[in-house]
C-alpha cells in the first residue's frame, strides 16, 4: 500500500550569489517524497544535495516553485510557523557540527525536548530511551569534546528522534566518520526508521551508504536525473 | 518554562566555556576597576578639596544680618551683631551644629618699623578656630591660640612689612568715632593660601584684640561648623526660623571663585577623563561579546534549525552578556575594593595643590553609588555589545549560520 505524500515539491529553483555569480543550485525540481521513506540524495559535490535538504527543512527558502509540507505550502507559512514546524516536526543531523558544545549528549537532547509544547513529563526517562536507543546511555553525562565522531553522530540521531518527528534531515550524516562508525549510523537511522516509521532523507556520497537505501535520488547540476 | 530554558543555557554557557568566560570577565572586571578607582579617585579628591576649603577659612558657612554681604557699608557697625553671646548660643542649639565662631572684620593700616600698609584683619576666637581650622596654610609658625595680643599675617602682607614670626607689628585701625588707636601684637605665623588678593593683604588677630582696636563689643558675622558636610541646608531651614534676621550662605558660595569654579573646573575635566575611559571600557566589552556571538553562529544555527525562533535565540544570546557583564562588574568591584584597601590604602600622593605648600595623598573614596553606577554600566555595555552580533546572527538565513560551523 502507497504511503501518504509527506513533500510534494514542484518546479523548485533556488539560486545563490558566489562573488559576482549567480549559482542555480536547484534547477526546476520536481518530486514527492512519502511518509515511511529512506531515501538519499545522491550526487557529486556541488549537484544540489545540501540545498535541497535545505529546502526541505525549511533552513533556505527556494527562489521559485512550490513546496507543499503534508499538504501545506511552506512558501505560505510565517517564520513563527516554520519555526513551529521545525520544532515539532523534523529531525536534523548534520555532517558535522551537530551539538551544542556546553551541553551533555543528554542535555543536549533534553533541552530540544523540552522546548515542545507538552513535553515536560517523563523527560528524563525519554532522553535516556533515546540516548539508549542509539547505544549512548553510558555517555549520557559526556560533552561532544569528550566523545567519538561517531558517537557525536549517533547523539544527534537521539536528539532527532526524541520528539518523534515527521521527518529526519541528515546531511552526509557519515562523511566525517569511519567505515565502521559510519555504518553504524546508518544501521542505525534504518533501524529507527523501520521501527517508528519515520522517514530519514539523508545525502551521501558513499555507494555503501546508499545501498541502505529503499530508494535513491540522484542529483547533477541542481536537477534529479 | 521557555524563559527559565533560556536562562539555564545562558547559565552553562558562562560557566562550562571557561576559557571565553574567563577572558570576558577579566575584560570587563578590568575596565570595571578602572572606572571604580577613578571614581573613588574623584571622589576622594573632591571631598578632601572641599574638607580643606571648609577647614581652612570659611567653615560650613557664615551668617550675618541681612543686607550686610556683597556690599560697601559706610558705617558698617551698624550691622554687625551685637549680642553676639546670645547669638552664637542659639545657633549652637540648632541640631548638628558643631562650633560657631564669632568674627570681626576690620579695615587697617600694620606698622613694621618703617613700613606702614594696609590691610583687612579679622578678629577670631583663636582657641575655638584651631581646633576645627586645622587646614590653614602656615609657611612659618602657627596659630596664635590663646596667646593674647599676637597676630598671624598673609605672606605677601609679611613680606611687605618685612616681619618675620616673633617680630611685633602696630596694628591702627579707625574706630566708629573716627577716633584712631593703635595696638602692638606679636606675629605667631606667616600664612599662604595662593590667593594673592588675601595674602598680600590680610592678617588675623584675637577677636579680643580686634574689638579692642574697633572699640566695640560687637561681631561682624559667625562662621559655623556641622557634625556632617551635607548639613548646611537643614541648618540654614533652622537658622532662618530662629534667627530671621540674620542670612545663612554656605562655603561654596563664599569662595565661589576659587572653591565652586574650581569643582566645576575639575568635575568638567573629569567628565572628559571619564568619557574617555567609559569609551575605552565599552569598546572592549563590545568588541569582546561581539567576538564570542560570531564564532557562536554555527551554533545558532543549530539552535534555530531546531526550531528555536529568532527571539529565543536573541534572548539566550543577551541573558549570556547580562550575566557576563554582572559578573563582570561585581568582580571589578571586588577588586577595585580590595585594592583599596591594600596597595593603595594610604591613598595616591600628589604633589602639592595651588594655594598649599605641601603635598598630600587623596584617598580612594569608594561609594555604594559608584559601585551600583560601574555594575550597571558594565552589563548595559555588555548586553549592548551583543545586541548587534545577534541581529545579525537571527537574521542570516539558517542554512548560512550552519555554514559558519
Amino acid at each position: 500500500m502507497t504511503q501518504p505524500t509527506l513533500y510534494t515539491l514542484t518546479d523548485v529553483c533556488h539560486t545563490y550569489t558566489a562573488g559576482r555569480q549567480q549559482v542555480h543550485s536547484l534547477n526546476n525540481v520536481t518530486l514527492e517524497i512519502h511518509k515511511g521513506e529512506f531515501l538519499a540524495l545522491a550526487g557529486p559535490s556541488g549537484s544540489g544535495k545540501t540545498t535541497l535538504l535545505n529546502v526541505l527543512g525549511l533552513l533556505d527558502s527556494p527562489r521559485s516553485g512550490s513546496v507543499h509540507l503534508q499538504g501545506v505550502d511552506t512558501g505560505a507559512m510565517s517564520q513563527r510557523d516554520q519555526d513551529h514546524v521545525r520544532r515539532t516536526q523534523m529531525g536534523f543531523i548534520f555532517q558535522t557540527l551537530n551539538l551544542i558544545p556546553v551541553l551533555t549528549a543528554f542535555e543536549n537532547v533534553e533541552y530540544f525536548l523540552l522546548r515542545l509544547p507538552g513535553s515536560r513529563s517523563n523527560v528524563r526517562k525519554r532522553v535516556m530511551e533515546a540516548l539508549d536507543a542509539v547505544g549512548l546511555a553510558d555517555q549520557a553525562g559526556q560533552r561532544p569534546m569528550e566523545m567519538s565522531g561517531g558517537q557525536r553522530q549517533r547523539a544527534a540521531v537521539a536528539r532527532a528522534l526524541v520528539k518523534d518527528p515527521a521527518v529526519v534531515l541528515a546531511d552526509e550524516p557519515t562523511a566525517s566518520l569511519d567505515h565502521q562508525n559510519g555504518q553504524s549510523v546508518i544501521h542505525l537511522m534504518k533501524r529507527m526508521n523501520q521501527e517508528r516509521g519515520v522517514t530519514f532523507i539523508f545525502s551521501t556520497h558513499d555507494a555503501k551508504v546508499l545501498a541502505a537505501a529503499d530508494r535513491v535520488i540522484h542529483m547533477e547540476d541542481g536537477r534529479t536525473v | 518554562m521557555r524563559l527559565f530554558l533560556m536562562l539555564q543555557m545562558a547559565l552553562r554557557h558562562v560557566f562550562r566555556s571557561r576559557r571565553r568566560s574567563v577572558f570576558a570577565l577579566l575584560t570587563i572586571s578590568i575596565g570595571a576597576v578602572g572606572l571604580f578607582l577613578f571614581m573613588g579617585f574623584n571622589g576622594g579628591l573632591m571631598n578632601q578639596y572641599r574638607a580643606n576649603t571648609i577647614r581652612a577659612r570659611y567653615g560650613h558657612g557664615e551668617l550675618s544680618t541681612k543686607g550686610y554681604r556683597g556690599a560697601a557699608h559706610a558705617r558698617p557697625w551698624e550691622l554687625w551683631v551685637t549680642d553676639a553671646r546670645g547669638v552664637a548660643e542659639r545657633l549652637k542649639a540648632i541640631p548638628g551644629v558643631r562650633a560657631v565662631f564669632p568674627r570681626l572684620t576690620f579695615g587697617s593700616m600694620l606698622i613694621h618699623e618703617e613700613t606702614m600698609l594696609v590691610a583687612v584683619g579679622e578678629g577670631i576666637d583663636g582657641v575655638a578656630e584651631a581646633a576645627f581650622f586645622d587646614q590653614l596654610n602656615y609657611v612659618a609658625g602657627g596659630d596664635f591660640k590663646d596667646r593674647p595680643d599676637t597676630i598671624v599675617l598673609g605672606k605677601g602682607l609679611a613680606l611687605g612689612l618685612g616681619a618675620k614670626v616673633g617680630d611685633t607689628v602696630s596694628i591702627y585701625a579707625r574706630n566708629s568715632r573716627s577716633e584712631m588707636n593703635l595696638k602692638e601684637v606679636t606675629v605667631t605665623g606667616i600664612f599662604y593660601t595662593g590667593i594673592p588678593a588675601f595674602d598680600d593683604g590680610a592678617f588675623r588677630c584675637p577677636l579680643a584684640v580686634a574689638q579692642e582696636v574697633v572699640d566695640t563689643r560687637a561681631v561682624e558675622r559667625f562662621a559655623v561648623a556641622l557634625t556632617n558636610d551635607e548639613g548646611w541646608p537643614a541648618f540654614a531651614q533652622a537658622a532662618a526660623l530662629k534667627l530671621p534676621e540674620l542670612e545663612a550662605v554656605p562655603f561654596d558660595v563664599l569662595d565661589e571663585v576659587y572653591y565652586k569654579h574650581g569643582v566645576d573646573f575639575l568635575n568638567a575635566q573629569f567628565d572628559i577623563i571619564r568619557f574617555i575611559i567609559l569609551l575605552v571600557v565599552f569598546l572592549g566589552i563590545f568588541n569582546l561579546i561581539s567576538m564570542a556571538v560570531v564564532e557562536r553562529t554555527g551554533e545558532i544555527g543549530i539552535l534555530r534549525a531546531n526550531g528555536d525562533s529568532r527571539l529565543d535565540v536573541a534572548l539566550g544570546q543577551i541573558m549570556e552578556a547580562f550575566t557576563l557583564g554582572l559578573l563582570g562588574g561585581l568582580l571589578g568591584i571586588l577588586l577595585g575594593w580590595l585594592l583599596t584597601i591594600s596597595v593603595l590604602s594610604t591613598g595616591v600622593p600628589m604633589p602639592p595643590a595651588p594655594g598649599i605648600s605641601r603635598s598630600f595623598r587623596i584617598l580612594i573614596e569608594l561609594t555604594a553609588a559608584d559601585a551600583v553606577h560601574v555594575v550597571m554600566l558594565c552589563t548595559l555595555t555588555a548586553v549592548a555589545g551583543c545586541v548587534l552580533p545577534v541581529f545579525r546572527a537571527t537574521r542570516m538565513p539558517i542554512a548560512q549560520a550552519l555554514r559558519h560551523a
